[in-house]
Parts: structure tokens; sequence; C-alpha cells
């Protein structure tokens, strides 16, 4: 699983081949992101995606980690992977754990809705307002109970600040009217008075100049008045709107952080706060909507308060079951694998009460694990293929449940695939193609850096120059000496120093077709002596001999066959000596008596045929010539024996 | 007519036969045969050092074993095998040679007693007949 932590550390060998590896399937990973950013994996799924546990894993490489098919960016990964070594190498978290949890249960009874009435409102919100303090006693609330409380008391003041517009307003309302029967008043006495102004003008006729109208300036001073009494009112609805706005806000905003952040029980405590703190009308989503949607792949569905919570429920539940497998999987041996969703569960739940009391020697062992999984991931990072299988094993020993052999396959496939890559820039070099030589050495060394065949041929290729002056006359000289085994031992030596030399090379060529020719000889008379047949053995080791007299191997070979066929060899020496002596017909009769040791021998039928055939043509002559040289005998006369 | 006893046929016939049988037979199974006033060939004394049996003739009883090589006008070389009185030591093959006035056949397994002569280092049949 390439999501796995470990399995990375595998795959990481295989980045020395250069295997692509595909990004995490179902998921989009924001590399860029900030923690705790949510990103949807992709358009499909449904509600059988939704809390799929087995769907959990934790991408280090990209720190990443993918939950209920959503991809969740844990942040920077060299940052995810030392919280996590952190979190094993640290002491496991004092306090009473239990005390802990019952107190954040408490508080969300208090606020949950089969307690809370009209008679206990206040109380009840109170109450857990105070256990919060308490909460926040214990090291690891991390004093993020305290954030609630602020919040809580910032939405209190808030409130308070509201009654008191509130209050404002209605004073400013009470001003308003008044002001609005003054002008009213006002516009009627200036009405009436036009009336009576027009009436006088009528009976007088003379239509004398006098005031047209009085009182209309303190009217337009008493509904300019108005209008800004109508101004402050409007400006106070306004504030306490904001108001409750920017503290709708500042809750959900701290509810989604808590979340993000997770922390769960939190999260929760928040939003039963929120659910208490806020009236009907507030209760819909307006901080996180986006992201929470994310995790319910449904095109119309409306997150509300209840997702969150569920979400966090969820995350609980999961960090509390996977602590159990890890237990499970501990106790059954299988520390890998314990390993693995201990990681999942950790980054789920990090600031979970069954992560941090986690059992403090447990953890050690996971970090022991830890600690040789990192190895092997900086052996593989390296390219060190070589020690790649040692720390394999080690981990093995382990962690009983560890797949190494896929890792180790694809070691064996590189090494296999470098010391491919050698051979063929030796066989380029020796062509003398140095160009296509050093390609390969270097797809070599890529592959594989610290391959042993790579330093030496580097170091074969650099001190070629200054070897061939010394091995052409080392090269003539053995050729002169006959010592084709010496020329044989040292002809990769020869071969690239003599590589432009087509006459040397030639030479070499058959020296060595010559000693491997010997060299199967004496294999053969090997595996005959050794299948109890020493006297077949003896007749390759003497046919080889005639050509090879002066090969060392052989000659140990012979002097190891030797003992074995002593009376045969003793005959057949004797029958050539005789044979060279002129003594035929002796020798005959040594050559058949070989042959009745050795029946299947071919030098002996080849000789008994070519002696018989000689002494038949020669017999005439010899019984008339001259006697033949005698074999130095004894001086003992044999008497013949008696009748 | 004069009546010869019968008793002198009962008891003459069979001794007559008698005599032929140890006339003829008794020089056989002696073991010389023809050439029993010859000494018997040493393989092993020959192996040693042939040069010391040079000139000299034996009596040897053999069985072929193979021929080895013929010349037409010259003769033949046979591989026979001694034949042993003390068969829990053989002696192994060798080699005679047969010159080309024999009118003899020579098939494998065919028993003979010879008259050899080394000549040189070769032994050549000068004298055999068949047993």
């Amino acid at each position: 699983m390439r999501h796995s932590l470990c399995s990375l550390f595998g795959w990481c060998a295989l980045t020395v081949l250069g295997f692509a590896q595909a990004p995490p399937p179902g998921g989009t990973v924001n590399s860029g992101g900030t923690a705790g950013d949510y990103k949807s994996s992709s358009a499909e799924g449904g509600a059988d995606r939704i809390f799929n546990v087995n769907s959990d894993s934790v991408d280090m490489e990209n720190g990443s980690m993918q939950w209920k098919g959503t991809t969740m960016n844990l942040g920077n990964a060299r940052a995810v992977r030392a919280r996590f070594e952190r979190f094993l190498a640290a002491p496991t978290d004092n306090g009473d754990m239990k005390r802990y949890i019952a107190t954040l249960d408490q508080i969300q009874l208090l606020l949950s809705a089969q307690s809370i009435n009209q008679e206990n409102y206040y109380r009840n919100q109170q109450e857990a307002f105070n256990l919060l303090f308490k909460a926040a006693e214990f090291d690891i609330d991390a004093n993020n109970s305290l954030t609630i409380a602020s919040q809580v008391q910032k939405v209190w003041v808030m409130k308070q600040e509201f009654r008191q517009i509130e209050v404002n307003k209605n004073q400013l309302e009470t001003l308003r009217k008044m002001q609005e029967g003054i002008i009213i008043n006002r516009a009627d006495m200036i009405e009436d008075a036009s009336d009576a102004r027009t009436r006088t003008q009528g009976n007088s006729k003379n239509g004398g100049l006098g005031k047209a109208s009085s009182g209309t300036t303190e009217l337009g001073f008493k509904v300019k008045d108005e209008a800004r009494t109508q101004a402050q009112i409007l400006a106070r609805d306004a504030e306490m709107t904001a108001l409750g706005l920017k503290a709708k806000i500042e809750f959900q905003s701290q509810m989604v952080a808590f979340l993000m952040a997770r922390r769960y029980r939190h999260s929760l405590i928040t939003s039963s706060f929120y659910r208490v703190l806020f009236k009907g009308g507030s209760q819909n989503i307006v901080v996180g909507a986006k992201e929470v949607k994310e995790f319910f792949p449904i095109s119309d569905f409306v997150p509300t308060l209840e997702s969150f919570d569920m979400l966090s429920r969820e995350a609980i539940k999961d960090v509390s079951k996977g602590v159990q497998t890890v237990d499970d999987l501990v106790k059954q041996g299988e520390l890998y694998g314990a390993f693995e969703r201990l990681q999942e569960t950790f980054f789920l739940g990090e600031f979970e009460p069954a992560i941090m009391s986690y059992p403090y020697e447990k953890k050690r062992e996971m970090l022991a694990l830890w600690k040789d999984l990192r190895e092997l991931q900086r052996l593989g990072d390296e390219h060190d293929l070589g020690n790649v299988e040692g720390y394999v094993n080690k981990v093995r020993g382990r962690a009983r449940d560890f797949p190494g052999a896929p890792i180790l396959s694809k070691v064996t496939n590189a090494m296999n695939a470098s010391n491919m890559s050698l051979l063929s820039a030796k066989a380029a070099a020796l062509s003398g193609d140095n160009v296509k030589a050093e390609a390969a050495l270097e797809r070599a060394a890529k592959i594989w850096p610290q391959n042993p065949g790579v330093k030496e041929f580097a170091n074969q290729v650099v001190s070629r120059q200054d070897t061939l002056a010394q091995k052409i006359p080392e090269f003539d000289r053995l050729m002169t000496e006959s010592k084709w085994r010496d020329i044989f031992n040292k002809k990769l030596e020869y071969a690239l120093a003599l590589a432009q030399d087509k006459e040397r090379s030639e030479k070499l060529r058959k020296v060595v077709n010559r000693v491997g020719e010997l060299d199967a000889n004496i294999q053969k008379a090997s595996v005959l002596a050794s299948q109890n047949n020493p006297y077949l053995a003896w007749d390759v080791i003497v046919e080889t001999y005639k050509t090879e007299s002066d090969d060392i191997v052989l000659a140990k070979t012979r002097s190891d066959i030797a003992p074995l066929v002593a009376n045969y060899a003793q005959l057949i020496g004797h029958a050539e000596k005789l044979e060279k002596d002129g003594a035929e017909a002796a020798a005959l009769t040594a050559w058949l008596s070989a042959q009745d040791l050795n029946p299947a021998s071919p030098a002996c039928g080849a000789a008994v045929k070519r002696l018989a055939k000689s002494v038949a043509e020669s017999a005439v002559i010899r019984t008339n010539g001259a006697v033949p040289a005698p074999p130095a005998a004894g001086d003992e006369v044999p008497v013949p024996a008696k009748k | 007519m004069s009546k010869i006893n019968p008793l002198f046929f009962a008891l003459g016939i069979p001794v007559v036969v008698i005599v032929i049988l140890v006339a003829v037979v008794v020089p056989r199974m002696g073991g010389g045969g023809k050439f029993a006033d010859l000494t018997p060939f040493s393989v092993e004394a020959y192996r040693k050092d042939w040069a010391t049996l040079q000139g000299n003739s034996y009596r040897l009883d053999c069985q072929v074993e193979q021929q080895l090589a013929f010349v037409e006008g010259r003769g033949r070389v046979l591989a026979v095998k001694p034949i042993e009185k003390d068969p829990t030591r053989p002696a192994g093959r060798i080699p005679v040679f047969v010159p080309a006035g024999s009118a003899d056949s020579f098939e494998v397994g065919q028993r003979f007693k010879c008259k050899l002569r080394v000549t040189r280092d070769l032994l050549v049949v000068e004298a055999l007949e068949r047993f």
C-alpha cells in the first residue's frame, strides 16, 4: 500500500529505478496547503464511502491523510514525521484521564437538549462554563477549554451590549415619536395660520403686504431632528445585526478550528454552547460549510451543527476502535500492522485521550521499529541496495508481519539491472566503444551507486592507460613462456589493456579458448573420477597432458587421480616405453593388459589396433631382423619353468 | 570243431578295450599332448623381460579371444588367453602371431595347444593343435 508509511520505505528503493508512483487513489493532495485543510477527493462516492474506516490511510510523503474518502492535509511531511516521532518518544501524559473525560462529558450533558430547559437555562450554562476551567487544569487539555470559556464569555458580554443597544434604541424611538408629534403639531399650526391669512385677504381686497407663513423654519429644524433620530435608530439596528453576526461567525470559526485541529471533544462542546447561546435563527452554518459538505458527497446536502457533531463523534469512535485494533495486533505479534494502525489513528485523533494515554512501553517498542524503518528508508533513498536486505531482515525480526519479500524482490531486480548495465559497459569498453561504456556505467551507478562492480570497473577504466604500458610486455612475456594459465587468470585485465590491439587480442582469445578447453577436460576427468571411473579419467588426463603438460591445474588433477590408477598408468607407461624402444609386440602385450583393466578405453583400443597391425605387417621381417635393444631389465634371468 | 572257452571272450574283449584306451587317452590327459616335451610358457616372465626368453620355444595352452590383425600373405595376430591351472590367477591376454602358412581357422573361444617361439619380442606360433 502506497499510502502506508512503511511500504513507502520499500518503494523508496524503487525510485532508484525511476518507477513513477501514482497519486493516492481518490484523493487530491494539497501539497501547498496549511494544516487542517480539507479537500475533496473526487466527485464519486456515496453513503457507503462515508465512515468507511478501511479507507483511512496516511501518506507521509505528501503529509496527507485520507479519512472518510477525503484527503486531510497534515502539513509538511518532515513536520508530520517529527510529530509522530515525538509522540512515540515522549512519555505518556500524566493526569487522571477518566476524570478529564468525565468533566468534558458533564459539560456536554449540562448543555444537551435533554438537560437544559427554561428553568435551568442560565444555571446549566454557568455550571458548564465553570467546568471548563476545571477541564483546563488537565495537562492534556492544553487550555483549549479556556478558549471555549473566553468565547462563551465574549458572547455573554456581547449579549449585554446587545441589551444596552436595545434600550438605547427604544429611547431613540420614543424621542423620535415625540419629535414626530411636534412636527405634526407645528405643521397643523402653520396650515391654520395660512388658512386665516387667506380668508383675511379675501375680505379687505387691498392685499397688503404681510408675512406669508410663520413657523416653517422651526418646522424644518424639527424634521431634521426627527430624521437624525431615525438614522440613529437604524444605526443601532445595524450595530445589533453586526454584533450578532460577529458573535456567530466567531463561535462557528472556533468550532471549525477545533474540528480541523482534530480536537473533537472541544468541537462538540463549542457546538453545544453555540446551540444554547444562539437563537434558532442563527443555527445555520456560515463558516466551514463548504468543507463539511465535502465529507458528505451528496449534491444538495445542507451542513448543520449536527454535521459537525457527527464528524467529531465518528472521529472519536474511529480513534477508540483504532487503539483497540493496535492492542490486538500487538498481542498477536503483528507489530508492523500495529504500527500502521497506530500511525493512522494518531493522525486522526492526535489529541484524543486514548492516543495521549497510550502506554509508554508500547510506544518505545513502536519507536524502535520506526527507527529501523527510517533507516531502511534512508538506505532506499541513498540506493544502498547492498544493505537493504540486512535491514529488511532486522525489521522482520522485530515485526514478523513486515512485508519484506516485495522489497527484496525489487531490490534484487534493481541490483540485477545495475549489474547488467555494468556488463554492458564492460562489453562496450572491450569493443573500444567508450561513449557507450560511459553511458552504461553511468546507468549502472545511478541504479546502484555502491555496486562494488561499478567501483571496480571504474578503477579499471581509470587505470587503464597506466596499466596498458605494463600489461603489453607482461602479456608478451607470458606468451613466450607459454604460460597460458597465467594469461587466462588475468584475462579481463588483458582484455581491457589489449582492447585496441587486434593482433594481441586474437592471441588472447586463442589462449582463453585453449585454457577453457583444458579446464573442460580437467572437469571431465574429475567428474569421471568422482563417478568411480578412474581409468577413463586417466585416459582424459593422459590425452590432455600430451599438449598441456605445463599446466599446474592439470598436473594437480593428474597427481590426484594417479594413485587410483597406479597399475593402469604403469602399464600404459611401460607400453609406451616398449613401443618407443621398438618392441611393438611386447608393447601390444602391455596395452592388452591395460585394456583388460579398462575395456572401454578408446586410447587402449586405438593403441592395440595400431600395434597389432604393425606387428602383423612386420612379423616376418622381425623374425629375420636384428634383435631390438632389450629393455633395461635387471640382472635376474628368469629360469624357465621345468616341465 | 574246437570250442573256445566263452569265458575267454568275456574277459579278453574288455581287457583289450581298456588297453587301447589307456594307450590313447592317458598320454593326452598327462597335459603335454603333442608338445608335452616343451616347457610351459610363462606369461609373467615374458611381461617382465621378454629379452631373456628370446629364441626359446614353449608350449602354451590357450583360448582365442580376438583376432587383432590379419595381413594377407603374412599372417595374423591373435589375442589369446592362457589357460591356467589356477583359475584364480588369470594371466590376462597376450598377442601371438600365426604365420600365413597355417591352414587352421581360428574362432573366438577355440582352445589350442601351441608351440611358441619367442622371436625378438614376438610370440610366433610354430605349431598347434586344437583340444
